[in-house]
C-alpha cells in the first residue's frame, strides 16, 4: 500500500511522517468542520463509492468531507486520487489533513504526487476487489465499516480511468455516484445534464447509481441556488431512473434549507480546498505543499 | 466558472471568430471549454501540430481582419515566440493568453510567475513590446480578456494576457453580462479580398535601412502611447502613513490582500499597489505610493523579476525589498503575513 500518510511527510514543519490518526481524536475533527454523520441515509450502500460527474462539479470536495465525516463515524477510510486530468484541487493536496484524521490516501509515490500522467496504482484494484469481497450491507450499514473512495477527474475524459478499472469492480458492490452543480457551464439544464451523465458513463462503461444536487455559487450560493439545483437534478433522476442520494451544501447555509424541500439527506460541507487567500489561513484545514 | 472557462466565453464574447491551441498544463481547460462553444457560436476552434504552427495560423488570420486568440502556458509560449515578432511587426491584432506554470525548461505544472521578463520585455526578437494584462479574479480574467481584444485592435499589436496557474484553475463565480466589449473598428488594411481596390500587402520584411527606422520610430510611438494611455492599476488599504507597501499581481496578489488584513488585525498598516497592467507598469502608482511607506516590499511567484520594475518606479526611494516563492509552491497568507511582519517590525524601529 502506498499511503501518503505512512510515506511522504505528513508535515512540512518537521519533515517526520506521523503515524495516521495518532494526533487526532473524533472529537477534534468535529471541531475542525468534519462531525460524525448524524443521517444514516448519508452512509454509504456499498463498500466502494465512485464519486465522478463534470469538471470543477465539486467531487473532490465532497470526497474528502465524505471520507472526513465517515471517519469521524468510526470507519475506516481510504480514498483513491484518480484525477488524472489536472494538476490542481485534488484530494492529495489535504494528505496533512486526511492523514492527521487516519484517512488513508492513494496517491502516486515520489514527483509523480504532482504530476497530472494517468497513473493508476496497482493497489488500487486490489483495494477495490478486497472491498468489494464481503457482503455490501452488513458491512457499510453501520459505523465500523471499511470504506472505499474514489475521487475521479472531471469530465467524460476524467472517468475514461475507471474503465482501466472495470475488471476490479464487483457487479453491485459499488456506488456510482455523479456529482452535479448546475451553475457550472454545459449543465445547467436538463439536457445538459443528460448528456454530461450518458458521456461520463460511457467513458468510465460502469453504470451510474445515484445524482448528488451539489448547485453552488461559491460565497454567492443563497437557498434558492440550492434549491434549484435540487430541481434540476431531481428532473435528471425522474428521466434516468436514478436515485437523488443527497443534497450536498456549504456548512453555513444547511442550517436554512427547509428541510421538508428535499426526499433525499443533505450533507453540510466545510470548504477545504477553497481558493489561494484563505489556504493556510487562520481556520483553514489545509495548507499547500 | 473556472478562470480558463471564463477567459475562453469572455472571448467569444469579444467576437473571436477563431481560435488555435495546442494543449498544455495548466490551461486546457481554455481548449476543452472552446472545442464545445465555438461550433456553437459558428467560430472556428483548430488543435495545430504545435505551438509554433498554432502562432502562425494566428499570423495568418488576424491578417484578415478577424479576432482571433490563443491560449497556452509557459513551454508553449516560448515557441509562439518567434511568430509574435513576426505579427508585432506586420502590426497585426492578436491575442495570447500564457497561463504561466513554473520553469525554467518543462520545470513543472504548478503555478508560478516566472514569465514576467518574457511577457513584458519581448518574447521574440527585434524592437517591439505588447500591453501585458495580469488579472488576480476569475471575473477580471473575463474583463481583461475583452479588454485585450479591443487594445489589440486600437494597437493594431499582440496583446498578452497573462495569468498563473491559479487564476487558470479557481472556480468563482462570474457576471458575464457585465462585459462589455467595443465595436470591432473598420479595418481598410485586412486581406480580405482586392476586388475593386489595390491588395493590401501584410509583411515585416523592410529590407532598406531607412524605411525600416522610420517603421521603428512609428511603433516606438505607439509604444509611448500604451504608456500614456494604459496604465491600470489596483490600491488596497492605502493610507497616509504605512508600516510596508506591497507590490504584487495576479495570485500574490490576492494572498497578499489576506496577509495585509492579518496584520491590520495587529495594528500594522500596510498597503497593496496591484499593478494590472505590467506593460506599461503603473510606476507613477508605485512611487506615489511609496512616499508613504517606510520600507517597500515586491512578491512574486519567481524569484524575482517584477522587483526590477519596482525598483525603477521607486527611483530615489528604493530598492524594494523583496520575497518569493518558485518552483509551484505557492506561500499560504500566514506565511507571507510573517515575512511582512518581520519587515514591517524591521522599519518600526
Amino acid at each position: 500500500m502506498v499511503s501518503t500518510a505512512g510515506q511522504r511527510p505528513a508535515s512540512r514543519d518537521d519533515g517526520r511522517p506521523r503515524p495516521p490518526g495518532a494526533a487526532n481524536g473524533h472529537s477534534d475533527l468535529s471541531q475542525r468542520g468534519f462531525p460524525p454523520l448524524a443521517d444514516s441515509r448519508l452512509r454509504p450502500r456499498q463498500p466502494v463509492v465512485i464519486l465522478a460527474g463534470g469538471l470543477g462539479s465539486g467531487k473532490t470536495e465532497l470526497a474528502i468531507n465524505l471520507c472526513l465525516r465517515l471517519r469521524a463515524t468510526g470507519d475506516r477510510v481510504r480514498i483513491a486520487d484518480l484525477d488524472i486530468v489536472k494538476p490542481f484541487n485534488r484530494c492529495r493536496e489535504a494528505r496533512e489533513l486526511l492523514a492527521d484524521a487516519g484517512v488513508e490516501l492513494i496517491a502516486p509515490p515520489g514527483e509523480q504526487f504532482f504530476s497530472d500522467l494517468p497513473v493508476i496504482l496497482p493497489e488500487i484494484r486490489g483495494m477495490i476487489r478486497e472491498a468489494g469481497a464481503g457482503e455490501p450491507e452488513e458491512m457499510t450499514a453501520e459505523p465500523g465499516a471499511g470504506i472505499v473512495v474514489l475521487d475521479v477527474g472531471g469530465d467524460a475524459a476524467g472517468a475514461r480511468v475507471l474503465a482501466s478499472l472495470a475488471g476490479a469492480f464487483r457487479p453491485d458492490g459499488y456506488e456510482f455516484l455523479l456529482v452535479l452543480n448546475t451553475s457550472r457551464p454545459f449543465t445547467t439544464d436538463l439536457a445538459g445534464l443528460s448528456k454530461m451523465c450518458d458521456e461520463v458513463r460511457a467513458a468510465a462503461g460502469l453504470v451510474p447509481t445515484g445524482l448528488i444536487a451539489n448547485t453552488h455559487l461559491m460565497d454567492e450560493t443563497d437557498v434558492e441556488t440550492v434549491l434549484g439545483g435540487y430541481r434540476a437534478v431531481s428532473e435528471l433522476a425522474r428521466t434516468a431512473g436514478l436515485p437523488v442520494r443527497m443534497v450536498a451544501c456549504d456548512e453555513r447555509l444547511a442550517p436554512a434549507l427547509p428541510p421538508s424541500s428535499f426526499d433525499c439527506p443533505v450533507l453540510a460541507l466545510t470548504r477545504v480546498l477553497g481558493l489561494p487567500e484563505t489556504r493556510g489561513a487562520r481556520k483553514s484545514p489545509l495548507t499547500y505543499v | 466558472m473556472k478562470g480558463a472557462e471564463a477567459i475562453g466565453e469572455a472571448a467569444i464574447r469579444a467576437g473571436a471568430s477563431a481560435y488555435f491551441c495546442y494543449p498544455i498544463t495548466p490551461q486546457t481547460e481554455v481548449a476543452e471549454y472552446l472545442a464545445k462553444r465555438m461550433p456553437q457560436v459558428g467560430g472556428v476552434f483548430l488543435q495545430g501540430e504545435s505551438e509554433v504552427a498554432v502562432a502562425n495560423m494566428l499570423f495568418g488570420a488576424a491578417a484578415t481582419g478577424k479576432r482571433v486568440f490563443t491560449s497556452t502556458s509557459s513551454p508553449g509560449f516560448s515557441l509562439m515566440a518567434e511568430a509574435m515578432s513576426y505579427i508585432a511587426g506586420a502590426e497585426l491584432p492578436v491575442v495570447f493568453i500564457n497561463v504561466m506554470r513554473c520553469g525554467p525548461g518543462l520545470g513543472g505544472v504548478l503555478a508560478a510567475q516566472g514569465d514576467y521578463w518574457q511577457a513584458t520585455r519581448n518574447s521574440g526578437h527585434g524592437d517591439y513590446r505588447c500591453p501585458v494584462l495580469a488579472p488576480c479574479s476569475v471575473q477580471e480574467a473575463a474583463e481583461l480578456t475583452v479588454q485585450a481584444f479591443d487594445l489589440a485592435e486600437k494597437y493594431r499589436n499582440p496583446v498578452i494576457l497573462l495569468a498563473d496557474g491559479m487564476i487558470g484553475q479557481m472556480m468563482e463565480p462570474v457576471s458575464l453580462d457585465s462585459l462589455t466589449p467595443g465595436v470591432p473598428s473598420e479595418k481598410p488594411w485586412a486581406t480580405t479580398g482586392c476586388r475593386g481596390r489595390d491588395p493590401n500587402i501584410i509583411k515585416s520584411l523592410y529590407l532598406d535601412p531607412h524605411v525600416l527606422e522610420k517603421m521603428n520610430l512609428r511603433l516606438s510611438a505607439k509604444y509611448r502611447r500604451m504608456v500614456d494611455e494604459e496604465v491600470q492599476v489596483e490600491l488596497y488599504n492605502q493610507r497616509d502613513r504605512l508600516d510596508l507597501l506591497v507590490v504584487a499581481y495576479g495570485t500574490m496578489a490576492r494572498i497578499c490582500k489576506t496577509a495585509i488584513d492579518i496584520l491590520g488585525e495587529e495594528g500594522l498598516h500596510l498597503a497593496l499597489v496591484r499593478p494590472i497592467s505590467l506593460f506599461p507598469f503603473p510606476a507613477a502608482a508605485v512611487h506615489a505610493a511609496a512616499r508613504h511607506a517606510t520600507r517597500v516590499v515586491t512578491v512574486e511567484l519567481s524569484q524575482g523579476q517584477m522587483v526590477e520594475d519596482v525598483d525603477l518606479a521607486l527611483r530615489e526611494l528604493g530598492p524594494s525589498e523583496f520575497f518569493g516563492r518558485s518552483g509551484g509552491v505557492v506561500p499560504t497568507p500566514d506565511e507571507v503575513a510573517g515575512a511582512f511582519r518581520r519587515l514591517a517590525k524591521g522599519a518600526c524601529q
